[in-house]
């Protein structure tokens, strides 16, 4: 069940980089114990409108806000309320799991006694513990992706962001990863995530929006949009890419 | 260091109050920390900061003098196979006695030297010795390849062995005059050098240190900066670094700290490797005609780290700025490469630009105030004024440089470049 307090709203959000136009008047709100998916092909917009969200971007035009903080105007302080797993994202392979950890926290201004009991508990949830005094490099890359899901929640963040999750792994990680996103939903954080990989959007979002070519295309939950259409996601998301193609 | 970056920051009007101060250094120190922890842990950054000045300095300051020497000392001691062309048995006998140069035949003596079974040819006249019987003038002609160093210096064992003839002969002639010699020489030279042992220490130090400091101050930092930004490019760990709350300038600040630690550290080997070397190897390897007590005083050593701090300071701000442009790690080693070039290539010329010295514009130019300062702080002839114009100056552009580093990682254009 989803929770009525918005807690990320984007309004008309456009990005333009030079002549490209990234992303075109997207606007949506999330909620807080929902899982929001942001589905669509390579190149849709999905991860230029994550990386407005989180900050890193400035946007063309458009508004958006993360717990009623604005992205442009306030970004540490959504900063402070956002955890974020990039696409791709690296590791420091020179460090432990544990001071990558600890180095997030010391960023994110968690005090150290907290820090400690944190890192056990999500090391732990992540059944991290036997591996957190390794050298990052040697971790296959299930095992990074968990030590970088453990970095942006360890200032306990209500807004997460997951851009492409589970892309690269195995199965058992992948499973590992979708696991713990289904916790987060139960924890009452708003969870934005980005992927292609339609069984994942039907296993964990309760709603979803269709991006491709910088635009949403359909938005709601997904029971609606195939009682809407009487097709099933993968069908309705192939329809609606072909026809932004054309 | 960090309380002097702070007192930037809260200059440029950010960090108003004590708490956002504090959480600055916080951050700038969480940065930093974890930057130098990678940097202690990578085996290519402490071979080239600490393994490779400590291995080469006494390589490059004894190695090379000792095989100058002893070079040196082989031509000196090494008696010259000369062919003589003509009939001069005094001459002859005078080489023999003096070992100066061993006379030979050869039938074609050019040929002979060019193929260097000869060092030098001396061609005498036709009735050289009844000519000079007669008191007169005669022409000899020496011949030496001047592009073979011991030919060169046969040549000047030639001209010895002639000059002491000579000087037989006009004693003998001036005898026969009863003329005492010492009438023809009315000024007796008595040179003395009054350069004190720490001056010739001095000048020894100041033509080799301050091109060595300037080369680690570069080298020493340069991997971890291409690291620090262009590699957290690559390995796609920057943009997990952005979201979190620091601002750019701690980020930047963080990791430029790093970069100034491990140039100093660079520099900090460099300084004690040479010290070493030339202060116990120096004597105990070379022979020397005098006593060199090779020394630092201890002060001059504290002003020299403050202002190798700056310069460090200057060229770490410059690779960081480079290396958070760059696309990649390669990208950004191909741009501080020349930058290698430009800081350390004024270290050779400053000795031919001494005039340079006198005038303060030297010491606002950028590189050269640091080369000129670190001379007069060896050569013991330090000018206030111009080590505190180096010193502002040095900081001056060392902060524009950073500027600049902080401004790049704030574009969105240089952070997304690919």
């Amino acid at each position: 069940m989803t929770g009525h307090e918005v807690l990320v709203e984007a309004e008309n959000l456009e990005k333009r980089f030079r002549r490209y136009h990234a992303v075109r008047g997207v606007s949506f709100r999330c909620y807080a114990g929902e899982v929001f998916g942001l589905l669509g092909p390579n190149g849709a917009g999905k991860t230029t409108t994550i990386r407005m969200l989180t900050t890193v971007l400035r946007p063309t035009a458009g508004v958006a806000r993360i717990a009623g903080h604005d992205v442009v105007q306030e970004p540490g302080a959504v900063r402070r309320l956002i955890g974020v797993l990039p696409e791709n994202a690296g590791i420091y392979g020179r460090l432990t799991a544990r001071d990558v950890i600890r180095y997030a926290g010391r960023l994110y201004g968690v005090p150290p006694d907290l820090l400690r009991s944190r890192l056990a508990s999500i090391a732990d949830a992540l059944e991290l513990t036997a591996h957190l005094d390794r050298l990052t490099d040697t971790f296959s890359k299930g095992m990074k992706q968990k030590v970088n899901i453990a970095r942006a929640l360890i200032h306990n963040p209500p807004v997460v962001f997951l851009d492409e999750p589970t892309s690269g792994l195995d199965v058992i990680s992948a499973r590992s990863v979708r696991d713990f996103i289904e916790r987060f939903k139960q924890e009452g954080r708003c969870v934005i995530m980005s992927t292609h990989v339609m069984e994942e959007a039907e296993r964990l979002c309760d709603r979803v929006a269709i991006v491709a070519g910088g635009r949403i295309r359909a938005e709601g939950r997904l029971a609606d949009l195939q009682a809407w259409t009487g097709l099933g996601l993968e069908e309705i998301f192939v329809q609606l890419v072909e026809q932004t193609v054309a | 260091m960090i309380g002097s970056a702070l007192s930037w920051l809260r200059a440029r009007g950010r960090g108003g109050n004590a708490e956002a101060a504090q959480e600055v250094r916080r951050w700038i120190l969480a940065v930093y920390a974890k930057e130098t922890l990678e940097v202690v842990r990578d085996r290519r950054t402490l071979l080239v900061m600490i393994v490779l000045p400590a291995l080469l300095m006494p390589v490059v300051i004894l190695g090379i003098s000792y095989l100058a020497q002893r070079q040196q000392h082989q031509i000196q001691t090494v008696v010259p196979r000369v062919a003589v062309v003509g009939q001069a048995p005094a001459l002859i006998h005078l080489a023999y006695a003096t070992k100066l140069i061993a006379p030979v035949r050869a039938k074609d003596p050019t040929a002979a030297l060019r193929q260097r079974q000869v060092l030098a040819v001396v061609e005498l006249p036709k009735n050289f010795e009844a000519i000079v019987a007669r008191n007169g003038q005669v022409h000899v002609g020496i011949l030496y390849d001047a592009t073979d160093s011991e030919s060169a210096a046969a040549r000047g064992k030639v001209v010895d062995l002639l000059s002491r003839y000579s000087q037989e002969i006009v004693a003998a002639r001036l005898a026969a005059r009863h003329i005492n010699p010492r009438d023809l020489l009315p000024v007796v030279l008595d040179q003395r050098n009054v350069a004190t042992q720490r001056q010739q220490s001095g000048q020894l130090l100041a033509s080799l240190l301050p091109f060595l400091l300037a080369m680690w101050a570069v080298v020493g930092g340069m991997s971890v900066a291409v690291d620090l930004a262009a590699g957290e490019k690559e390995r796609g760990t920057l943009e997990s670094l952005l979201i979190t709350p620091p601002s750019r300038e701690a980020i930047v600040l963080g990791k430029f700290l790093s970069v100034v630690t491990a140039s100093m550290g660079g520099v900090i080997v460099v300084l004690i490797a040479m010290m070493v070397s030339l202060r116990w190897g120096y004597p105990y390897m070379l022979h020397t005609t005098q006593k060199v007590n090779i020394s630092l005083p201890i002060g001059t050593a504290v002003v020299m780290l403050g202002v190798a701090l700056l310069f460090s300071a200057l060229v770490s701000a410059i690779q960081l700025a480079i290396s958070i442009y760059a696309r990649s790690p390669r990208e950004a080693q191909q741009y501080i490469t020349p930058l290698y070039f430009v800081t350390v290539l004024p270290g050779l010329a400053v000795q031919f630009v001494s005039d340079w010295a006198r005038s303060p514009w030297a010491y606002l130019t950028p590189v050269l105030n640091a080369f000129f300062s670190f001379q007069e702080l060896l050569l013991g002839t330090v000018n206030w004024g111009h080590l505190f114009l180096a010193a502002v100056s040095c900081a001056f552009y060392a902060a524009l440089a950073l500027e600049a580093a902080i401004a790049l990682m704030s574009r969105e254009t240089v952070i997304f470049r690919v």
